[in-house]
């Protein structure tokens, strides 16, 4: 493999505009993702880093700019081709199926043209493996889950598209400290697994520490790009940016 | 004394009879209804011209037991062309609405309601047609020939709620509709193809219409408007038991028909009609969620 194929992106955003009816919200973001690349997407609240995330899930079209996977274009596409092609997406939400079970809610991603029955059942030993808590309530109505659970299962969801990359939106807000480090925890699981992560969180220890590479945005658009680890050592622009 | 006098003025012969007629009319009330209320808990659409495909799925039914004889065939037929013809509506009416104002939509299926009145009407005459039962055996009730047909209409109606239930329950596609009426824009996300999932729905809903005009049709008689007066009923029922509750709507459907057959023990049929809208105001006044959901949190 060259060295060119392997830094190519998997996710590249090119200056992208979005609007909700007649308000501006992404002002041409420019990021990329490379393959198996966790990245942090950081901001005050309401700069545009849910909305971006929308963006590259096909939820909102974009008037301005191209993204592409794997370097063929998939702006304008919809959700649900763009899940088949792996990318996986936990809103900020979580948006459980409420009223179906923990199994029926895994099923959504797990039924799909061309998987076999083996697969199937890999995939679940796989996800049981990680979160027991799941396996145990396989027949429990997913609106009767703990807030925490709920993160969990909206992760393992979107594990059964066997996704190149998780599009992952606040996965910690609300959790208690516990459960945090296990959100931790499964982002280094789905790293050594080389599933890329875009995440956004309000937490920028976690954030620091889970990424490789991190963008700042502010207004709509990415302001600063940097390393983890250098971002780590500069308090100064985590000060400018998000007041922390 | 006085207990027994009671008792023995209450017409116990009528109401078992009007218990078994409204289980009847409810099993048929209540496929219709499962399909109005399918369609609107997974897009949104209160669908006027689901009367129509009830309609249709008659004429159809006249129409191969005509050429072919065979009753059974004409309803398989009647359901396959129907939910063929709902997809085709679905497709070029309602998805280009999809995500807009639901007064589109109410427009839109009323629109083709009169289409499909005024296309039977040009096409079929204003003579009401008749489908022939499968078979004509009576058994004895009390002093009444009771029509063995009429319990092979609840029978069949609720084998096909209960194949549908199945389905829903425990089939991939099921799954698939009842995460898409849950959450449309998740589901998409998951990888399930909600503009085909919306079809399907649409497409299985006039199926069921369609069969339950044929199933009806030896009771009633074919004609154009034959669709009104069950649309209005059943649209009664998905509001009694909860707009897009499948089970509620079954429930309502037999609760407001067992209503209806009894009160005919006393008034006019045509004056029982006023207990369903009697249901229907006090639910509205006291219950808008529905009578046969959980109290929402």
């Amino acid at each position: 493999m060259t060295i060119a194929a392997k830094d190519a992106p998997l996710i590249a955003v090119d200056d992208v505009h979005t609007y909700y009816g007649k308000s501006h919200i992404l002002h041409g973001v420019t990021l990329h993702v490379g393959p198996g690349e966790v990245v942090g997407l950081l901001g005050r609240n309401g700069v545009g880093k849910s909305t971006t995330l929308k963006t590259i899930m096909g939820l909102v079209r974009p008037t301005e700019g191209s993204i592409q996977l794997d370097g063929a274009p998939i702006t304008g596409m919809p959700p649900h081709k763009l899940a088949r092609l792996g990318v996986g997406y936990v809103p900020e939400d979580r948006r459980i199926f409420r009223l179906l079970t923990v199994m029926e809610n895994l099923r959504t991603g797990l039924d799909r043209q061309g998987v076999t029955d083996e697969k199937k059942q890999a995939l679940l030993d796989k996800v049981f493996n990680y979160f027991p808590v799941l396996a145990e309530r396989r027949s429990q109505a997913g609106g009767t889950l703990s807030g925490g659970e709920q993160q969990m299962l909206a992760i393992a969801r979107a594990m059964m598209l066997e996704p190149k990359i998780i599009l992952l939106d606040e996965p910690t807000e609300g959790l208690m400290p516990r459960m945090v480090s296990q959100i931790s925890n499964i982002i280094d699981v789905l790293h050594k697994e080389n599933v890329a992560i875009l995440l956004v969180e309000q937490n920028v220890p976690l954030t620091l520490e889970a990424s490789e590479r991190v963008y700042i945005m502010e207004k709509g658009v990415v302001r600063h790009h940097a390393a983890a680890r250098e971002l780590k050592m500069n308090d100064a622009v985590i000060h400018q940016y998000l007041g922390v | 004394m006085e207990l027994t006098a009671i008792l023995y003025s209450i017409p116990w012969d009528q109401i078992l009879i009007q218990t078994i007629n409204g289980i009847v009319t409810g099993m048929i009330l209540a496929l219709i209804a499962s399909g109005l209320t399918l369609i609107f808990g997974i897009m949104d659409v209160v669908n006027f011209a689901h009367g129509e495909l009830f309609m249709l799925g008659a004429y159809i039914g006249v129409i191969v037991l005509a050429t072919t004889g065979n009753f059974w065939l004409a309803l398989l037929i009647a359901t396959l062309v129907v939910a063929l013809l709902g997809a085709a509506i679905q497709i070029v009416t309602l998805r280009p609405l999809l995500g807009r104002d639901p007064l589109t939509t109410i427009l839109a299926t009323f629109g083709v309601s009169l289409i499909l009145q005024n296309y039977a009407l040009w096409q079929f005459g204003p003579v009401a047609r008749k489908i022939q039962e499968p078979f004509t055996g009576h058994f004895t009730l009390f002093y009444l020939e009771y029509p063995w047909y009429r319990l092979v209409i609840a029978g069949l109606s609720a084998a096909i709620i209960g194949g549908f239930w199945l389905f829903l329950k425990h089939g991939k596609y099921g799954i698939w509709i009842r995460a898409t009426t849950q959450d449309r824009v998740m589901a998409q996300a998951m990888g399930i193809p909600v503009p085909w999932v919306h079809t399907a729905a649409f497409a299985i809903g006039a199926g069921m219409a369609a069969a339950s005009g044929v199933l009806f049709g030896p009771l009633v008689g074919v004609n154009h408007t034959m669709g009104l007066d069950w649309v209005l009923k059943a649209f009664i029922v998905v509001v009694v038991g909860g707009m897009g509750n499948l089970g509620g709507s079954i429930a309502a459907a037999i609760f407001i028909s067992l209503l209806e057959a009894y009160a005919a023990i006393w008034v006019s049929p045509a004056q029982a009609v006023i207990v369903s809208f009697i249901v229907l105001i006090l639910t509205l006044l006291f219950r808008p969620t529905g009578l046969f959901v959980p109290t929402p949190k």
